[in-house]
């Protein structure tokens, strides 16, 4: 006994065993991975090229399987997949090492190689007075201690310090809606990382 | 050896498959699967996955329109047909590829 799903490809209907499907759901991606990789044409381009891949695939799936509620599985997926390939020709073992390790050195050079721009704002959520130390020790990467205790000694021994706070209290946004909070992060503002930020925030 | 063989084939193919892709819409419209097949059967494609991109760059350069028809099985088909720019394109690919071929010739005796 198996699970199945339902897709529609093509304004279709299919009935996809689960291992049927996560295999399609991966080749789809894969190729879609090589067509950002290899394709010169702008990513509405790109979505046609899909929406045609997925009408083939549609009308492989009804030759094999006819509309008459046969559920597909995973040999036949395999067979599709091999039939049609990618979208540069080369082997779809290829695209397994090289669309992962594409996808994942793409997602990890923008958090790490080249981050999102940090934007520099008070922080809110984690603040003493009015959360410049905290929004400074985000935005240099820093504990925020040491931004605490560098502007206590500067306040102390040089009145500059209370007057660099004041002035940075006033200049320095505070980081009040979830997108802001994600750019003082340099993270990507997407639904995901701002959910991050507004659960926080009802705590 | 083998294998810069294959690469130099490959590009070859690769380089060829638009003026296929004309010549054979210049026959008649047709959907996709029909060009795979014709391609496949002489040896032009290996997987049908080249085709979609090219085709719809094609579209996108206006040599190509297509047209939907419902089909008696399966999804509605997307039927290529070659513009009057793609009729004229192929023209001058045709040109050039009798050039090409002609030079080789001259070169080989």
């Amino acid at each position: 006994m198996k699970k199945v799903l339902n897709i529609s490809l093509a304004n279709r209907t299919f009935t996809l065993e689960e291992d049927a499907y996560t295999r399609l759901r991966e080749y789809l991606d894969h190729f879609r991975a090589r067509l950002g990789a290899t394709a010169d044409g702008p990513n509405s381009q790109n979505a046609e090229v899909m929406e045609d891949l997925e009408s083939r695939i549609a009308e492989l799936f009804t030759q094999e399987v006819g509309t008459d509620g046969r559920v597909v599985r995973l040999d036949l997926v395999e067979r599709v997949t091999r039939q049609l390939g990618m979208p540069d020709g080369a082997p779809e073992s290829d695209a397994h090492t090289g669309g992962s390790s594409y996808s994942s050195s793409s997602s990890s050079t923008s958090y790490s190689g080249t981050p999102n721009p940090k934007r520099m704002y008070r922080d809110c959520d984690n603040r003493r007075l009015a959360g410049v130390c905290s929004g400074l020790s985000i935005y240099l990467d820093i504990d925020v201690v040491v931004t605490r205790i560098l502007m206590l000694i500067a306040a102390f021994f040089f009145t500059a310090g209370f007057w660099i706070y004041i002035i940075c209290w006033i200049a320095i946004p505070e980081a009040l809606t979830p997108a802001q909070k994600c750019e003082m992060h340099g993270l990507p503002v997407t639904a995901e990382n701002m959910a991050r930020f507004s659960r926080t925030q009802n705590f | 050896m083998e294998n810069t063989i294959d690469n130099v084939r490959a590009q070859m193919r690769k380089g060829l498959l638009e003026y296929c892709i004309l010549s054979i819409l210049d026959k008649r419209e047709a959907y996709a699967s029909v060009i795979i097949d014709e391609l496949k059967s002489v040896g032009m494609i290996v997987v049908e996955g080249t085709l979609y991109p090219l085709l719809i760059r094609l579209k996108n350069q206006g040599l190509l329109a297509y047209r939907w028809e419902e089909s008696t099985q399966g999804p509605p088909r997307k039927y290529y047909v070659l513009t009057d720019q793609g009729r004229e394109q192929l023209g001058q690919m045709d040109t050039a590829w009798n050039e090409l071929v002609e030079s080789i010739q001259t070169l080989k005796k």
